[in-house]
């Protein structure tokens, strides 16, 4: 049986495409944090823990809540049957970097838990799963470059072997005001579906060059 | 299915360079831990497990120029090429890849504007293409990040991708250091033990950090296996508590999901598992949730124990290293005690090694779990048990 892509969202700098939809642009230009806040409104979004988060998980997140939000169904199925498989290439250095700056100086040294907690790459995942209680197969993988080949035979590998019926996968980092997310929601395809999108490497690479 | 073999391994800790030298403290009881009021660390004196750096350096110098890797790029290669020589593989072979797991990485490098190192070197990535250049390997490698049960998973990664077939042989390696940065924010967390820590215990106050790098070598070609009765890879899992980003469940549903899901698929029906390698990180909710985890699981009766009072919490290593101390017990048929324990701690009466057994021991079940919420859960057997 294949896998399919049901929805995916991209996120870059200067716009919000939406299964190939543009459906917000950054036309003001603005800054990460503006910009994001600016979506975040756009889509009517209420989490107030996302104003906690660092850069990293807020586009992670965003992109969740964008591929997520209309879904019902996705409510009724078994929790532990539903996983978030991430890669990033920078991890958190963006993070790691304000953290040092609490640190490196005896005078004036105080490390916050509430930064340091950020200082994972695998806290997107936890974000993703704390608000929507998904509870299965969960791994942060860091790599140069997005890799669809790794990610498709991965995610592929856990849905085939039973182990997972949904799985929100793809991309997500941020350094240095660079940032870039490309998430997809990816299921079992179901009978009579037809005009979907396959799980594979080539549609993931097709997909992610639209930003 | 193929069959993934645990053909090698290697250990680097403050205990030894060797998985021997390792195994034989554990078992008469040596903690590495020890108190240090080094500047580059801590603030305040704190008891950690540190690798001695004219000793990794001593030994490195035989097989590269220091100038050349990071510390932990040293230790890495140093353990990657202890283990490797135990074997007859390849790794310039498409045969084979290399997995490896960090939370941190070249952290120190960021702390300190280490000017020898271009700034490239700082990630995760880069980590993984110079060991793998080190051993003329082509091969994509994979690099896995996902806190502390970072060397778990790549553990399961590795196996289930040489299940499919894709490799045939894959070196996982898992590593952190321990400079300023973990430990300032442990400290802040106020999760840091005032003396070596004591996992379970009713007095346990916190983790002890330590730094470590160990190696494990899966194969699926039996011909390179010695043993007469190897242990093998059965199943593993891992899963997401769903509940806070730096607190683990209160209930411990997420790691028994992790553990349930990991016997499944190693078709293990009945309960008889001969030991457990617990996460056991001595903080009060870590232990906590893991004793309910296991009671949930049915598995409370279980010989358990943790390893964290030995080389202490080793983040990116410890899921290897433990592993790597659980297969030893199975050859050796001994179990070795929970050190720093002596009163249980924990509302789900484990049955927590008081003491060094000798016993025989064909399977083990190791656990972890880490900030974000992660749980996994991995088993091993020998191959001609259950």
């Amino acid at each position: 049986m294949e896998n399919i892509i049901t929805k995916y969202c991209l996120i870059d700098s200067t716009k919000v495409i939406v299964d190939g939809k543009t459906e917000f642009e950054n036309s003001a230009n603005e800054s990460f944090g503006d910009y994001m806040k600016s979506i975040y409104r756009h889509y009517d979004f209420k989490y107030p823990k996302y104003f906690k988060m660092d850069n990293l998980c807020k586009i992670a997140f965003i992109a969740s809540e964008i591929i997520l939000k209309d879904n019902e169904i996705i409510k009724t199925l078994d929790p532990n049957r539903i996983g978030v498989i991430l890669q990033n290439s920078h991890s958190t250095i963006d993070t790691d970097l304000s953290y040092v700056d609490t640190i490196k100086d005896k005078s004036n040294y105080f490390p916050s838990p509430a930064i340091f907690v950020y200082t994972l790459p695998n806290v997107m995942i936890g974000e993703i799963c704390i608000r929507n209680k998904f509870q299965g197969e969960n791994t942060c993988f860091v790599a140069k470059e997005f890799d669809p080949d790794f990610i498709t035979e991965y995610v592929n590998n856990l849905m085939d072997s039973e182990k997972l019926d949904v799985c929100l996968t793809g991309w997500a980092d941020f350094i240095d005001n660079n940032y870039k997310a490309t998430l997809f929601l990816v299921e079992k395809i179901k009978e009579n579906q037809k005009d979907n999108i396959s799980f594979r490497p080539e549609n993931l690479k097709k997909i992610n060059k639209e930003g | 299915m193929n069959k993934v073999y645990a053909l090698a391994d290697n250990i680097i800790t403050s205990l030894g360079f060797t998985t021997e030298a390792n195994f034989n403290a554990i078992k008469n009881g040596i903690s590495g831990i020890a108190q240090t009021n080094d500047p580059k660390i801590t603030q305040v004196p704190m008891y950690t497990s540190i690798i001695d750096s004219e000793m990794l350096k001593n030994e490195f110098t035989q097989f590269g120029d220091t100038t050349d890797y990071t510390r932990l790029e040293q230790m890495m290669i140093l353990s990657i090429e202890k283990a490797v020589k135990q074997t007859t593989i390849d790794t310039k072979s498409n045969d084979t890849i290399f997995i490896f797991s960090s939370t941190k990485g070249n952290i120190d490098l960021l702390e300190n504007r280490r000017q020898e190192f271009d700034t490239e070197r700082i990630n995760l990535w880069a980590i993984a293409d110079e060991v793998c250049r080190f051993f003329s390997n082509k091969q994509k490698p994979i690099f896995i990040s996902n806190a502390c049960i970072s060397g778990v998973s790549a553990i399961i990664t590795a196996a289930h991708l040489l299940q499919s077939g894709k490799y045939k042989n894959a070196i996982v390696c898992g590593g952190d250091i321990i400079s300023k940065f973990t430990p300032s924010g442990f400290q802040s967390f106020k999760a840091i033990s005032a003396n070596p820590c004591k996992p379970f215990d009713v007095t346990r106050d916190g983790i002890t950090l330590g730094e470590g790098v160990g190696t494990i070598i899966l194969t699926v070609k039996k011909e390179f296996v010695k043993d007469s009765n190897p242990v093998i890879f059965r199943g593993g899992a891992n899963s997401n508590d769903a509940n806070h980003i730096s607190g683990p469940s209160r209930t411990g549903d997420g790691l028994y999901f992790a553990i349930r899901n990991t016997l499944s698929e190693a078709n293990k029906i009945d309960i008889n598992i001969d030991y457990i390698s617990a996460h056991g990180t001595a903080t009060q909710y870590n232990d906590e949730m893991e004793a309910k985890a296991i009671g949930l699981a049915g598995l409370e009766h279980v010989p358990i124990n943790s390893l964290k009072g030995y080389w202490g919490h080793t983040l990116g290593a410890a899921g290897i290293i433990e592993c790597i101390a659980g297969i030893r017990s199975i050859k050796e048929n001994c179990l070795v005690k929970s050190l720093g324990y002596n009163e249980l701690g924990v509302s789900v009466p484990l049955n927590i090694l008081t003491k060094f057994e000798k016993r025989e021991i064909r399977n083990f079940l190791k656990t972890a779990s880490g900030f974000g919420g992660c749980n996994a859960a991995v088993y091993f057997s020998e191959e001609n048990a259950d």
